[in-house]
Formats: C-alpha cells, sequence, structure tokens
C-alpha cells in the first residue's frame, strides 16, 4: 500500500507512442468489435497472432503485457476449466475416472501446502496456481492405491475444448487491447482525447469538456487523497486507533475517525484547488488553448487503414464462412 | 530507558529502483524523564521520519527501536503490544486536521483514552484536565473542533494526546503557523508540561530562536544522517551550522554583526532578546 500508481503508463517509444489517442482509441473500438465477430477458434488465433505481431512492431515487451494481465489470469483460469468441465458437446477426448480417496486426499494437501510455500518465494504466482490446478487433476486420476470413498467420470469433449480456448483467447486479445492503449497513453492524453470525440455531443447538451476536466481532476487526485489517508491512520493510530488491533465494534468506531477527517481535507483540498483555478483566470465553459494539441500524422493514416482491414476482414469472416 | 534506536534505517519505495533512504544509521538514546529535546534539520532531512519510529507508527527496515522495553524490527511482531507502546510515547501530528473528527471538543480528546481501555467518567475528567493544561477553558468542551481558530485546533490536538498520559511526548512541529506570541505560549505550555511532569517533551522544529532559549537537548538530523546530538550552546557554538543548513538564532546574529561591525567586546551567546539588550547596554555603558 505504499505507493500507488494510476494508470500503467510506461514511458516509450515505438510507432504506438507517436500515435493519437484518439486514433488509438476509436481503432481499439473497432479492433475489439471485430474479435467478437470471430466465430472459431482457428480464426481467432490468427488475430491473436496479428496482435502479437502489432505488439512486436510497436516494440512493446511482451512481458509488461502479461503483467497487465495478472488481475484477470485467475479468472481465465476458472473460465477454461469451468469449460472444459461443463460442455458437453462435440466428440469425447478423453474419459477417465477421477478417484477420490485417502491418499489423493494427501496428496492434495500436500500439493497445497507446496503451492503456499512456493507462492512465497516465487513471482509466478498466477503460473503456480495453474500448475497446482492441472496438478490436482493428475493426482485425482492416477493415485488409485487405496479404496476410493468416491469416484466419478471426468469426460472432456472436443467442443469444451475448444470452446475454452475460445473464450479464453477472446478475453486475452480484449485485455491486451486495452493494455496496449493504457500501456502506451498518459491519462491526460486518454482524457484529452476522449474529450476531443465526446466533442460533438455537445449539441444535445453533453459538455465534454468539464466531463474531461472531472476526470482529469479525480485521477490528478488520488495519489493525494491516499496520502492523506495513510497521514490520518497515523495520527489517529497515535490515539490508540490501530487498525489491526482490536474489536469489530471498536473498530467501527475507528473507521469513522478515519472517515471524517478525510472528507472535510477532502473539502478543503477542493475547495483550495477552486480558488487556485479562479486565481488564474479559470472559466467554466469558456474557450481555452492548449499546450499539446492533438493532430493527426501519417501514422495515424497507417492505423486506420490497418484497422479498417482487420475490421473488414471480420465481417467477410462472419458473413461469408 | 526510555527509546533507544540502534542503528535504525528507513528507505521509502520510490518510483524510481532505487528506495529512497529516509533515514540511515540512527543511533541514539532518549530517557523516559526529564528530558526537553529538539529535533532540527532542514526540510526532508528524516525528522517526521524519526519521529514515527519513536511510536511505532512505522517500523524500521534496518535496526531495532527499543521503546520501554519493547523491540521493534522489520517485521511486526504478534507478541507486543503496538496500542501500548502508543500510550507510552504520544506522537502530536503537524496538522489537526489528521486527528480531529468528533463534534464536540470533549468527545474528540475522550477518543484517545478510550480507546486505551479509560472509563467513560475518567476519559472526561482526563479531558477536561488536558484541555485545562493546553490554556484552554471549560467552555471549549462542547465547542465543534472544525469551528476553532487554527491555534485553538492545535491545542485541541495535543490536548488529544495529552489526555492519553504519555510519558514521552513528541510534537511534530507544534509552532508552525503561529504567530511569534503563539509560539511562545506554546512553547510556555510544553516547558511547563515538562517541568510539572518531569514528562520527556521532543519536539520538531525549524525555528533556531526556540531552539536556543527553550532546549537542553538538540538533535540534528542531515540528509536522514544525525549530524549533532547535545546542547544547543554547543550546536551554536560549533561551525557544523552550515552544513547542516540550520541558521543562528536571531539573537547570535544581531550581537554577533555587532561585535564583528563595531568591534565591541561582547559575549554573542545570549539566549534571549532581554539578555541581549542588557549585554549591549552594559557594553555600550562600558565605552
Amino acid at each position: 500500500m505504499n505507493s500507488i500508481i494510476i494508470g500503467q503508463y510506461i514511458p516509450g517509444k515505438g510507432f504506438l507512442y507517436r500515435l493519437d489517442p484518439r486514433t488509438k482509441m476509436i481503432s481499439i473500438i473497432f479492433l475489439m468489435v471485430s474479435v467478437f465477430l470471430l466465430q472459431n477458434v482457428y480464426q481467432l488465433f490468427i488475430a491473436f497472432g496479428i496482435g502479437i505481431l502489432v505488439l512486436l512492431f510497436g516494440r512493446i515487451s511482451l512481458l509488461k503485457v502479461i503483467k497487465g494481465l495478472k488481475p484477470i489470469f485467475l479468472l481465465l483460469i476458472f473460465t477454461f476449466i469451468f469449460q472444459i468441465a461443463l460442455n458437453k458437446s462435440g466428440d469425447v477426448v478423453s474419459d477417465t475416472t477421477m478417484h477420490i480417496n485417502l491418499y489423493s486426499i494427501g496428496a492434495v494437501v500436500l500439493a497445497f501446502v507446496i503451492w503456499r510455500i512456493l507462492v512465497r518465494f516465487n513471482k509466478l504466482k498466477m503460473l503456480l496456481f495453474l500448475v497446482f490446478v492441472v496438478g490436482i487433476y493428475f493426482i485425482f486420476r492416477y493415485i488409485t492405491y487405496s479404496p476410493d470413498f468416491y469416484s466419478f467420470q471426468f469426460t472432456i469433449y472436443e467442443k469444451g475444448l475448444e470452446m475454452s480456448a475460445f473464450v479464453v483467447v477472446r478475453l486475452l486479445i480484449i485485455i491486451t487491447l486495452t493494455t496496449i492503449l493504457t500501456l502506451t497513453t498518459k491519462p491526460t492524453d486518454l482524457t484529452q482525447g476522449m474529450e476531443s470525440l465526446l466533442h460533438p455531443l455537445k449539441k444535445i447538451g453533453f459538455n465534454s469538456e468539464e466531463f474531461a476536466l472531472i476526470i482529469s481532476i479525480s485521477l490528478r487526485y488520488i495519489p493525494t487523497i491516499f496520502d492523506e489517508a495513510q497521514k490520518i491512520m497515523l495520527a489517529q493510530a497515535s490515539r490508540g486507533a490501530d487498525f489491526s488491533e482490536g474489536k469489530l465494534k471498536d473498530k467501527l468506531k475507528q473507521i469513522v475517525s478515519l472517515l471524517v477527517p478525510m472528507f472535510i481535507i477532502a473539502f478543503i483540498r477542493s475547495e483550495e484547488l477552486a480558488d487556485a483555478m479562479e486565481s488564474r483566470n479559470f472559466v467554466p465553459g469558456q474557450k481555452r488553448t492548449r499546450i499539446n494539441i492533438l493532430t493527426f500524422s501519417i501514422v495515424d493514416v497507417y492505423t486506420f487503414v490497418f484497422t479498417l482491414l482487420c475490421f473488414a476482414g471480420a465481417i467477410v469472416a462472419k458473413v461469408v464462412l | 530507558m526510555g527509546i533507544r534506536f540502534k542503528e535504525v534505517s528507513h528507505e521509502y519505495p520510490s518510483y524510481s529502483k532505487t528506495m529512497y533512504k529516509a533515514i540511515q544509521n540512527i543511533s541514539l538514546d532518549i530517557e523516559a524523564k526529564d528530558e526537553f529535546i529538539a529535533l532540527v534539520g532542514h526540510t526532508g532531512s528524516g525528522k517526521s521520519t524519526l519521529a514515527k519510529h519513536m511510536n511505532a507508527l512505522i517500523f524500521p527496515t534496518s535496526g531495532t527501536v527499543e521503546i520501554f522495553g519493547n523491540e521493534i524490527t522489520k517485521k511486526r511482531n504478534k507478541k507486543i503490544k503496538y496500542n501500548n507502546i502508543r500510550q507510552k510515547v504520544g506522537l502530536v501530528f503537524q496538522f489537526p486536521e489528521y486527528q480531529l473528527f468528533e463534534e464536540t471538543v470533549e468527545k474528540d480528546i475522550m477518543f484517545g483514552p478510550l480507546n486505551f481501555k479509560v472509563s467513560h467518567e475518567e476519559a472526561k475528567k482526563m479531558a477536561l484536565s488536558a484541555l485545562n493544561m493546553v490554556g484552554l477553558d471549560k467552555s471549549y468542551l462542547e465547542r465543534n473542533p472544525f469551528n476553532l481558530s487554527g491555534g485553538e485546533k492545535k491545542r485541541v490536538s495535543v490536548a488529544g494526546i495529552l489526555a492519553i498520559d504519555p510519558e514521552i511526548l513528541v510534537l511534530d512541529e507544534p509552532t508552525s503557523g503561529l504567530d511569534p506570541a503563539g509560539k511562545h505560549i506554546m512553547m510556555d505550555l510544553f516547558r511547563e508540561i515538562h517541568e510539572k511532569t518531569g514528562k520527556t517533551v521532543i519536539i520538531i522544529t525549524h525555528d533556531m530562536d526556540l531552539v536556543y532559549q527553550y532546549f537542553n537537548r538538540v538533535i540534528v538530523l542531515k540528509d536522514g544522517e544525525l549530524t549533532f546530538d547535545g546542547s544547543p550552546d554547543a550546536l551554536f557554538r560549533s561551525d557544523i551550522l552550515e552544513s547542516n543548513h540550520l541558521d543562528l538564532p536571531n539573537t547570535i546574529k544581531t550581537l554577533k554583526f555587532l561585535k564583528d561591525e563595531y568591534k565591541l567586546d561582547i559575549d554573542i551567546y545570549k539566549k534571549t532578546v532581554e539578555e541581549a539588550a542588557m549585554e549591549i547596554n552594559e557594553v555600550m555603558s562600558d565605552e
């Protein structure tokens, strides 16, 4: 909890960094729609290959993208497992009897302990989890030395295998796409791009400038507020409100002692900010100039062409195949 | 023994790969009684980090801090009741906004004692006596802490810690943002608390005048390292001030100027303005 970084922007070079944020956002929306248009797992693999090519071409290290995938890795594993276990159509790929007995349960417990110990030293926690899950499968399948308490048939169907790969790869592509966006675009550029894209909505009364301002101010103040919260926590801990000790009833009171100063400081901050903005002649709704003006370049044109090609390809795949 | 630092370092994680060292290799002894210590150093020298170690709010990344017999190390020790340490060493933060939260001053001051399992009536009594100690009368008890002036808020936040009745009192810049008169009132107050109860008081300050006038021990930090530990007299007579980004007190500055400019035979080490004026008078009448 010591440091919090908003957004995953990592400075770098490569064409993805030089792209206009608007291009990136529009392209990613189109590419996502294309991914959803794809019908089967083979097309998806092709799309995945193209995605990796884009990453390589944009000189983004795969490791960073994998790091971005971390939070949803668990979801991916579960989707995979459930699809395999529950989808029961198509040909049978493998049909095995799973044995639950004294030895296999013991082995599972042992595997669990080993997994937890390894997690402490290793950074590849999710990979270990995957190994653990696969390990459980093999333990139940092969350890048959004592009478079973219970046994059941575990059948993997072709369709199940295909669908699980389909869902997982689709998710992977989509997350990779969004990671590319957040990895290569500063939060300020993102909001500016969004503001520019939403500008036409002004006709129906939606003020995109104010919207963008709200977003950028909130992003800016998340670390500040977080910092303040830590200071308040320490100040109250000094008065005996240690959040890691004590009963539930005391804890409720302690949370109040954290929240009230939090709100008051947030209000003080916002008033100060409002004063500072006004003293620099900020008037809501006025036309303002910018230091960095978004401009499209030739790279953006190439990107649009590429995106439209992908989109057209997906539509063709949907209609023709 | 009150607090003993043994080669304590604390590193904060920072955005770059290297860690930011707030304090390094600090060894220090602070008695549980009868000390009145100033902790000085320029901005970012690690004063506040050091203060937070004194009641185990943060743990050293290396070395140990011994607080009333409890050894605080890098890892949280389940056997140590950290709450009890905080009852023994009270830390007042710089900004009262970080701790005031109740709707009345009385309730806010009672928050600390109640956390330390003092009975309601007892806490009420403690609140009143703590409030009196910081120089506010009982008409303040029912007031809303957020409607007080800056100086009054500061006093209430100090009272909130005093009510816990800690053996050692640590204050992070209690005089910042106060006018000169207010500064002296607050310092007199701490001096009085110290003299009456014999509690050790540690005060972080930037004000060299106050350091010279009030304290009998100064700890100087520079870039996280301990560079001086001794009496204010020794500090201001030494030649380490400039390298530590510290200033001379105004009295010494003035007298020194007179001495250098007019070649007067004058004792420049006078603590208060009155003493300095008397010295000048004496020297002038001799001339």
